[in-house]
């Protein structure tokens, strides 16, 4: 065995393998001990210090950054006729509903709720609702002995005023493909009172 | 072979010291044992084809749901044939998938470490292997174990956990195998040995055989409630702790240690090279032992854990760096002055890339455990490309290469080919590369798309099927490169056969000597301060710190295994405990909450479908406190949603969406139409059909000894627990289940299968706690559960 590089070697041999006694690498060292003093460092900074903060606080400041930029200028809507008749013509919400419903609805009532396992939502004809504000009853409460389940813990009292806005816009539209229409038709919906009320700064 | 132990040439430590003239020498005469060796090759490469083979079948099942149902203009649907792989009970991936994972693990990667430690073992003891008889055991016991596996899983007895998944019979069966047959067999050779000292191979053997029995012990306590059933002692947060600690450090001491000693013997015996530093060997043997048991909860981040632990998981895994390293530079340095043998020689290609990518895997790992990146990476295909770049390229590599350089020396006959063995490199090598490459676009993406938000502030893909149809591209490549992996495997079976057609009629034997080892005292050496000042305490302390950075001490240990053995327990043993008992003593890690009830006997009995379906394997069941995942799937889970957990089932990959607040979402009938065919309900879903779940029946009688072993273990079932009484409650739900079906139109007479059973399972998942505390002696619940504030939604 021909030894080229330098090096001295040990005097360890087993089975032909024999090992020098190079030094180990002073940047492995170097590295290693960064790593430990990071390591101490990090730990004590968000588990031993005042400055630290969890994931969880993050999670409530996005929370509230959030809930203020949708709704910090409209405050609580009422889930009463008006209110929900007025929300069809805020186009920045039915963008958010709409993203709602896609997340949570359209799996039953389809994307463009023409209706699937769920009834279609784009006919005159409803099962559980008779005025504008029984879609907001039924979102928050379900209905069919849960067939439609209930989102009252799953959506906040704004998103459900939105979401029921959004469905009673769905109405008259034409879906991909409609399911047959379960229910009674009913009466349309009342015209907006007014002009759609100021709509929310953007901030 | 140099019976000698005396130092031939070079530097001698103090340690050695030359056998004295008047001490007698006793020659000892033996033979290898190199037919053990042939067995284990052989298994290695037969289970390498079959986990290869299952691997390509599982990854094909990903992508085979996107066309099965394309039509051509003339209305025939030309892949329609294929969905016998989504549509079969015991072929679906999530029974195939850990099949799959057990084979590559410990069928292929485990015969392999057998085959490198009985080679190299005895050469390094100089001593034939203790017992032949538990050599056979062993090997025997260990295929009876992958074929139970193949068996059990897909059938679907499965405990549900990651790399753990096999029943308790075959855990217990795993026990004796290894540490009854083959750690006896290993340590008892240690014992006899005729080499004084133990190389540093034989140290992460050891490693590996006492670490792997803790892990595999610990990790695997069950509660039977059959033959084939048992519950997980631990529950939730505990659980998946204890499945984390094993699942990583399954990695870390069967799929490292046991390669850095196959590295260590095989990598300088082919490349005629001495090992390039014993020094570090020294320190990153031991600081990587020390280190990797700590890094488990890296898996966890973000979840229920509790923060310190997680933090102590990504921490240790950042310090983990530089001891995996270690082993890395070690090998590649052995090269140096020989780097012009790699072009000719195919077995040392194989040694080079899988250094390489060792190296690259375990520099990759500690960036994943780093939180803001795994926030990103967790749950995505980043893993998946991750764990393969170690598996094919590390584990994989370094295998092959074993095998052709054993091969000729096994079957004691020319390699039938060094031509094919090149092909097999570089189809091997590419083969890695089509698939780690895409599937790494492909993990990134999906994790880009999941947290991605539109102006509005809305998810900018709220649909789930949206970021999977996206990946499909990247699967398809890396199903050609796994195709191109396993034709590489197929050339060395071809090439191995060939060699062993060519092998002698009688195999030679030929007979070792060795002096016996004989009592000798090791003579510390001495060492005299270098301070001038009188103080006694430098001085001290000064001799202290040369004896210390000496490694006197290091070589002595090298000549007492019992020793040596303890040491490494301490190691291991001591980070173990110091992260995993404080998970169970501390109560505040786990605050419990009082609307969190036990299952019904009937959602028991859906939960345990969903175990043996393998839902885990695509479906996690924990939402992390980060924006976009609340936004998508809900509250946040909290650690005292899982305390009826048995095992838990967060799972580890989102190849379907996150189903922890899955209750009450759809509607019962939707569960039904989706499980029968869910393309019917998600045109675009690439989840199998469960359509077996709607015509077999429900084992009511079972549920009730279920129901007890879970009582066995804490889970309050109080009246359940009579006999008869979970069946009939389990009846009564599940006729209330199946009347809401029928009512919708749906199928109807489902109350006696396994469906309404598993809708129970899920409709309960994630509901407990918006629900009001049950009704309890104390006088008023505790403020934070009331149910005003149980969803933390804005409201």
């Amino acid at each position: 065995m021909s030894v080229q590089s330098p090096g001295p070697l040990s005097s360890h041999e087993y089975d032909g393998i024999r090992e020098y006694d190079n030094p180990t690498p002073g940047w492995w060292y170097a590295i290693l001990t960064a790593t430990v003093v990071f390591s101490a460092v990090y730990f004590v900074f968000w588990h031993a210090s005042v400055a630290g903060w969890s994931i969880h606080d993050s999670w409530e400041d996005d929370q509230r950054a959030e809930y203020a930029r949708i709704f910090g200028a409209v405050g609580q809507l009422k889930p009463d006729e008006a209110s929900i008749l007025a929300q069809m013509g805020n186009p920045k919400f039915m963008n958010i509903a709409r993203a709602t419903f896609i997340g949570n609805c359209a799996s039953c009532h389809a994307r463009d709720g023409g209706g699937d396992v769920g009834v279609n939502l784009c006919d005159e004809s409803y099962k559980n609702v008779v005025k504008i504000e029984d879609l907001f009853r039924v979102i928050t409460d379900g209905a069919n002995g849960g067939a439609m389940p209930s989102w009252k813990n799953r959506l906040s009292d704004n998103e459900r005023v939105i979401l029921a806005s959004y469905v009673a816009s769905l109405r008259g539209t034409t879906p991909a493909r409609a399911k047959a229409p379960e229910g009674q038709p009913i009466p349309p919906w009342p015209r907006p009172a007014a002009p759609v009320a100021t709509p929310p700064a953007p901030k | 072979m140099s019976p000698s132990l005396t130092a031939e040439s070079g530097v001698r430590t103090p340690a050695d010291v030359p056998l004295g003239p008047t001490l007698r020498v006793v020659m000892e005469t033996f033979v290898y044992d190199d037919a053990i060796v042939r067995k284990f090759v052989c298994a290695t490469v037969v289970w390498g084809l079959v986990a290869f083979l299952v691997g390509l079948i599982v990854a094909l099942e990903l992508v085979v749901p996107s066309i099965v149902n394309y039509t051509t203009a003339a209305g025939t649907r030309p892949f329609g044939f294929l969905s016998f792989l989504v549509g079969t009970e015991f072929l679906t991936f999530g029974r195939l998938r850990p099949l799959h994972t057990n084979a590559a693990i410990f069928a292929f990667a485990g015969n392999s470490v057998f085959a490198a430690v009985y080679y190299s073992t005895q050469r390094l003891c100089k001593a034939r292997m203790w017992s032949d008889v538990l050599s056979r055991l062993h090997f025997w016991g260990w295929q009876l174990i992958i074929v139970c596996a193949a068996v059990t899983l897909p059938l679907g007895f499965t405990q549900g956990k990651e790399y753990a998944e096999l029943e308790w019979p075959i855990d217990l069966l795993i026990a004796v195998v290894w540490l009854g047959f083959f750690g006896t067999n290993f340590f008892m050779t240690l014992a006899r040995r005729r080499e004084r000292h133990m190389y540093v191979a034989l140290w992460f053997y050891i490693a590996t055989i006492v670490t792997v029995t803790l892990l595999h012990v610990f990790n695997s306590m069950a509660i039977p409630a059959g033959w084939l059933k048992s519950y997980s002692v631990y529950a939730g947060v505990q659980d998946a702790m204890m499945q984390w600690w094993y699942g990583h450090n399954a990695v870390a001491f069967f799929l490292t240690t046991p390669f850095l000693g196959m590295m260590y013997y095989f990598m300088p015996k082919a490349a005629e090279r001495p090992v390039y530093s014993y020094r570090l060997s020294i320190v990153h043997f031991w600081s990587l032992i020390f280190v990797y048991i700590w890094a488990g909860p890296h898996h966890l981040h973000y979840t229920a854990l509790p923060a310190w632990a997680s933090t102590l998981g990504m921490l240790f895994s950042i310090m983990l760096w530089m001891p995996s390293w270690g082993g890395g530079i070690n090998g590649l340095l052995t090269l140096r002055g020989a780097w012009h043998k790699v072009t000719d020689d195919p077995v040392l290609k194989f040694f080079v890339a899988g250094v390489t990518f060792y190296m690259m895997s375990t520099f990759e790992g500690p960036m994943l455990s780093i939180k803001s990146v795994n926030m990103l990476s967790h749950y995505t295909d980043w893993t998946i490309a991750h764990v393969h770049s170690g598996a094919l390229g590390w584990n994989g590599l370094m295998t092959f290469g074993m095998i052709y350089w054993l091969s000729p020396r096994l079957f004691q006959a020319r390699l039938h080919s060094r031509k094919l063995a090149e092909w097999h490199f570089w189809l091997g090598t590419l083969g890695i590369l089509l698939y780690v490459v895409p599937i790494y676009v492909a993990g990134i993406t999906q994790g880009l798309m999941w947290r991605a938000f539109d102006q509005t502030g809305n998810l900018q893909f709220p649909d789930f099927v949206e970021t999977v149809v996206r990946l499909m591209p990247f699967y398809w490549s890396r199903i050609v490169g796994g195709t191109l992996f396993l034709a590489g495997a197929v050339l060395m079976t071809y090439n191995v056969a060939r060699t062993w057609m060519a092998r002698p009629g009688t195999y030679e034997e030929p007979v070792q000597s060795a002096p016996a080892l004989t009592p000798a005292k090791f003579e510390r050496p001495k060492f005299v301060s270098r301070l001038t000042a009188n103080v006694e305490v430098g001085h001290r302390g000064d001799v202290w710190l040369q004896s210390f950075f000496d490694g006197w001490w290091h070589r002595a240990w090298e000549r007492t295994p019992s020793k040596f053995i303890l040491w490494a327990i301490v190691a291991v043993v001591s980070g173990s405990v110091l992260e995993v008992v404080p998970m169970f003593v501390i109560r505040s890690n786990v605050p419990s909450i009082a609307s969190v009830q036990p299952y019904t006997p009937l959602e028991l009995a859906g939960r345990d479908i969903y175990v043996a379906e393998g839902c885990y394997n695509c479906h996690s069941q924990m939402i992390r406190p980060i924006w976009a995942e609340t936004k998508r799937y809900g509250e946040y889970s909290k650690p005292g949603e899982f305390v009826y957990d048995h095992p838990f089932q967060w799972g580890s990959r989102r190849i379907g969406p996150d189903l922890a607040r899955e209750g009450g979402q759809k509607s019962n009938l939707w569960h039904v139409l989706h499980l029968q065919d869910p393309r019917q309900s998600v045109e675009q879903s690439i989840m199998p059909a469960y359509a077996h779940l709607l015509e077999q029946p429900l084992d009511f009688d079972a549920i009730q000894r279920h129901v007890r072993a879970q009582a066995m273990i804490g889970v309050p079932y109080g009246e359940a627990v009579k006999e008869g009484k979970a069946a009939a409650m389990a009846r009564e739900q599940a006729e209330t289940i199946a009347a809401d079906i029928a009512k919708a139109d749906g199928p109807k007479g489902l109350e006696g299968k396994k469906v309404v059973a598993l809708i129970a399972y899920l409709q309960r998942l994630g509901t407990d706690i918006s629900r009001p505390p049950p009704p309890s002696p104390s006088p008023s619940p505790p403020a934070a559960l009331a149910p005003s504030s149980g969803s933390r939604r804005p409201s």
